[in-house]
């Protein structure tokens, strides 16, 4: 309800809208609309009520609930059923006990704040409140367990072209997944599969986007690692539009995915996109580093490392330093 | 009749098995592969009608340059029994394989402990380790009940589909 008196609001082109209009629309008495208003102007909506006119959105909070991130989204499957939360522990978490309990393909879980925000290998996603886009998507493709790990890169594509499209950053994709701008990470996505031998049951595809978190707000050990889109842009950015940026930018890609078989012509996408390969890299796996210039990414996405010796190399799980930002 | 890709991919997942031997019969052909002795894959493409079904071998052929001991000609299919295991194993233990290529993980973080170690009891939804690829999470379940014998590979080892990663004795 509060979804379609948010609608009306927006969509009122004289600014006001009658309390009996909104009635009407919701089905509710006076006082229950008067209610809902309350309960929108607590969570920070600025609305105004004059007599005999009715009500006036003046202005709205940066929200990623799910009637802010519905206003407009043009999409048919990432994102039709929202689930959010105020605080949580993490969005994958929540994603995986909701894909296990039978949620829908395209289901997007997302909070304003995660307490226990996960990276990679155990690492903490530095999630605070009102400043970033922590999201994830539940997706169950059909497809052979041996393509399933090119949806990271996939992702990551869709992730780039969406910032490029809200917000007009031009940043890229070092590889596997993860956004930079100018060296720093302003975005991650770390992927969780569920499976049963040979099928993918769920994958959970889990989002970081630091939107609006000042350069000074990143805890010391990220400091010259990460950056924001509003320290990039030097100007604070409405969450929900970028949310329901990335959600039309990756339905496409991944329903191509899908269709494809895995990577395909998504590889080309990806290789347009990135910004390692070419170049001299270490990549830091869990058996020690390996040095050499990255020479491309296979059909499933796996990075090719060419050594000093002439030894090629394919890394199938590192972090990536660029060691030689020129390209050669 | 079978697809030249059905037929790859059958092979594929049948060489990362401990199945010796995968019979098929669809529309009049046939399809036997079974591995030999030393656990290659040799397959043999039959046409049981020969007259309807005359396309089996040549779209089965080019699926046998995966294999090194390759028998192109249609032959008569030879009893089970003449199909030779190698390996006496325990019926008891059983392998936990990798599904996917990867990176192989003993533990959710580089510090904390293992999910498992050899004398670990587990059941279905235990989580025995992850394997990554490109961020990709997978957190793998043991699928049976009993107790992990043996860790056959090492943390941050890349193992290949199909790769036993445990042995279980299952109760």
């Amino acid at each position: 309800m509060n979804e379609t008196i948010l609608h009306m609001l927006r969509d009122a082109p004289g600014g006001f809208v009658s309390g009996e209009a909104m009635c009407q629309a919701c089905g509710v008495s006076r006082t229950s609309i008067w209610k809902h208003i309350k309960d929108m102007q607590d969570a920070g909506y600025n609305i105004e009520a004059v007599r005999n006119k009715g009500y006036r959105l003046v202005d709205a909070p940066d929200l990623v609930t799910a009637a802010e991130i519905r206003e407009g989204l043009s999409t048919t499957l990432l994102g039709q059923s929202i689930v959010y939360r105020e605080t949580i522990d993490s969005t994958n978490s929540l994603a995986q006990q909701l894909a296990l309990g039978g949620a829908p393909e395209g289901t997007l879980v997302i909070a304003d704040e995660q307490t226990s925000g996960r990276g990679r290998r155990g690492r903490q996603w530095f999630s605070p409140p009102h400043s970033g886009i922590w999201m994830s998507l539940i997706l169950r493709p059909e497809l052979p367990l041996a393509h399933a790990a090119q949806i990271t890169l996939v992702a990551a594509v869709a992730l780039n072209q969406a910032l490029s499209r809200a917000t007009g950053v031009q940043a890229g994709i070092k590889w596997p997944n993860d956004i930079l701008f100018n060296g720093k990470k302003c975005c991650g996505i770390l992927t969780e599969m569920h499976a049963e031998f040979d099928q993918i049951h769920h994958l959970v595809v889990g989002i970081g986007i630091n939107v609006n978190v000042a350069q000074d707000e990143f805890p010391a050990e990220l400091e010259g690692i990460a950056t924001s889109l509003q320290a990039i842009r030097g100007e604070r950015i409405p969450r929900a539009q970028v949310v329901r940026t990335v959600l039309e930018e990756f339905e496409p890609l991944y329903r191509q995915y899908v269709l494809n078989g895995g990577f395909g012509t998504l590889r080309d996408a990806w290789k347009a996109n990135n910004i390692t390969l070419g170049r001299h890299i270490v990549a830091h796996t869990a058996r020690g580093d390996i040095e050499g210039l990255a020479l491309d990414i296979d059909e499933f996405g796996v990075l090719l490392l060419e050594k000093a010796d002439g030894e090629r190399e394919k890394i199938y799980s590192a972090d990536i330093t660029v060691i030689n930002q020129t390209i050669s | 009749m079978f697809k030249l890709n059905e037929i790859r991919e059958l092979i594929r997942l049948l060489d990362e098995t401990s199945i010796s031997e995968f019979n098929y019969e669809l529309d009049g052909a046939k399809l036997l592969i079974k591995k030999d002795a030393v656990g290659a894959t040799v397959v043999t493409p039959q046409v049981i009608h020969a007259a309807p079904a005359p396309v089996a071998a040549p779209v089965a052929a080019p699926a046998l340059v995966a294999a090194p001991a390759p028998t192109a000609a249609p032959v008569v299919e030879a009893p089970a029994a003449a199909a030779p295991v190698a390996k006496v194993e325990d019926k008891n233990l059983h392998k936990i394989v990798s599904p996917m290529v990867g990176t192989f993980y003993k533990a959710p973080a580089p510090d904390v402990d293992a999910y498992v170690k050899a004398g670990a009891r587990v059941d279905e939804k235990s989580i025995v380790c992850i394997v990554e690829a490109m961020k990709l999470m997978n957190e793998i379940e043991a699928d049976v009940k009993g107790e992990i014998v043996e860790v056959l590979v090492e943390n941050g080892q890349l193992v290949e589909y199909g790769q036993p990663l445990f042995l279980v004795k299952l109760d």
